[in-house]
């Protein structure tokens, strides 16, 4: 099989959970820059070798933005073939409401701060004909257990649905809805999945999937234990 | 008597559909509180005027108090909305920011906030104005579009919740409607007299929130058009950009 030339590859949240997974499944092949709110010293030694690090905290989604555009001039890329914007939290209200802190942290985390990047990032992926990849989530249809997080994941399906349309034959854009991974997400979000857990795909497994997805555009693609039993994490196309 | 007057809260009802929802509730002998940036229409007599910018954190946090204190309400529409159209990279930060704050996070704090202090009445509704662009991709306004899909799933995610405190929740979808705020986002050489009536949909809407049903689509056509765009993604997708997005302004 013939490789592909390298990509110029951005993936935010890539220090942790799913953005790491997919990290180290492209580096062998690609070239690689990560963000994540952590600092280049907490990082050190856990990203994928040859991968470059920005510091870029999501929560403030201007700064983060701005940090993003610096971060890939430094690097000395003036162009992306692929973008995936995959940072993203979660918090789950238990039985009570979402605090007003905690939907403004949520939607500027995973929705607000992913459109001023896809909309700073436009021209670098323009130039060549790249791919814009937004991860969602299978909550994205509604989720009583974590209404903000579904939310804002909604948020994205809508953004993507549009952006696929405007950007057509110029940027490619798509949106993956992955399923629940065996990733750090459930307890940062204070939510014990319980013996659903044993459901939870790898978190390779997943990024697995999410490559190939990657790889052939198409969009939505929902990523979960039903794709996975029909072999979706070692079929399909490689990136 | 006041003491049984039945109270509502609309938001944005200074205009638009909200305007013609304040009237109808008023007709309907609501004591009707309205929450808008503007001052609304001297002839509208209301129970109580809140000014406040959804666009600002800080505004509506300063405001929730008197929101609640002004309750608790037998309906609550949450109905404030703002758009932006154009090509998606050439519509500025901030008008982003804005579309996301006053269409998205504002009404998702409200309704928290308010369920939260049970300043719904058991028995009562809520309701969230989404946008028919829900069923279909909105090419040209894809922020819009994001906003009100957010709006529209957080509903859907609270509802299991509110019920628990006897309160239901409706997702308004309106289409295009003859108020100001379209006719400032329509496309050049749009028929505005295919736009419907807000006193109409307001109508619907407010039926539709007192019967608790999960969701309110005025006009058969727009029910149509929700389907298709279910049933048929793509093309309805691809028709909404002829429609919008190749026919953009500048």
């Amino acid at each position: 099989m013939s490789r592909a030339r390298p990509r110029r590859i951005l993936i935010t949240g890539g220090n942790a959970g799913l953005g790491l997974a997919l990290a180290q499944r492209l580096a062998r092949d690609h070239k690689l820059l990560l963000s994540g709110r952590k600092s280049q010293i907490a990082v050190d030694g856990s990203l994928p070798r040859g991968a470059g690090y920005i510091v870029a905290d999501q929560a403030d989604p201007e700064m983060s933005t701005q940090a993003l555009v610096r971060g890939i001039r430094d690097f000395g890329w003036d162009r992306l073939d692929n973008a995936v914007l995959n940072a993203g939290i979660g918090i789950a209200p238990g039985e009570g409401f979402d605090s007003t802190d905690a939907i403004r942290n949520t939607l500027d985390v995973n929705l607000t701060a992913a459109i001023l990047q896809a909309q700073a990032l436009f021209p670098l992926l323009e130039k060549s004909r790249g791919t814009l990849t937004f991860i969602g989530s299978v909550a994205h249809a509604g989720s009583a257990t974590v209404p903000a997080y579904a939310a804002s994941k909604a948020g994205l399906h809508g953004l993507a649905r549009a952006l696929r349309s405007e950007w057509k034959g110029r940027v490619s854009v798509q949106i993956l809805h992955p399923g629940p991974a065996r990733t750090g997400m459930h307890d940062k979000a204070g939510y014990d999945p319980g013996r659903l857990r044993a459901l939870f795909l790898k978190a390779d497994d997943m990024a697995a999937m999410m490559a190939s997805a990657i790889a052939s555009g198409r969009s939505p693609a929902t990523l979960s234990f039903g794709r996975y039993l029909g072999l979706g994490a070692v079929l399909g196309r490689r990136l | 008597m006041t003491g049984k007057q039945k109270r509502a809260l609309v938001t944005g009802g200074s205009a638009g559909l909200g305007a013609a929802i304040v009237r109808r509730l008023t007709a309907d002998g609501y004591g009707v509180v309205v929450l808008d940036r503007d001052e609304p229409p001297p002839d509208q007599r209301l129970a109580d005027f809140l000014p406040c910018d959804l666009a600002s954190r800080t505004e509506l946090d300063r405001m929730l108090p008197d929101l609640i204190a002004a309750g608790p309400y037998d309906l609550a529409v949450l109905n404030a909305g703002i758009s932006a159209t154009g090509r998606f990279e050439a519509i500025s930060a901030q008008a982003h920011l804005d579309v996301l704050r006053v269409n998205t996070e504002a009404p998702m704090v409200i309704a928290a906030r308010l369920l939260e202090a049970n300043s719904l009445k058991p028995g009562g509704a809520m309701v969230f104005v989404s946008s028919l662009s829900h069923f279909t991709g909105y090419p040209g306004a894809a922020t819009y579009a994001a906003s009100k899909d957010a709006l529209a799933i957080y509903a859907r995610s609270l509802r299991k919740v509110a019920k628990a405190r006897g309160v239901t929740i409706t997702v308004a979808f309106p289409g295009p409607l003859r108020t100001d705020h379209a006719e400032q986002h329509a496309p050049e050489g749009a028929d505005a007299s295919k736009r419907m009536d807000p006193d109409l949909a307001a109508g619907r809407i407010i039926a539709d929130a007192l019967a608790g049903r999960n969701m309110s689509i005025p006009g058969a056509g727009n029910r149509l058009v929700a389907l298709a765009g279910r049933m048929f993604p793509k093309p309805m997708t691809a028709m909404m950009r002829r429609l919008i997005y190749d026919r953009l302004r500048g």
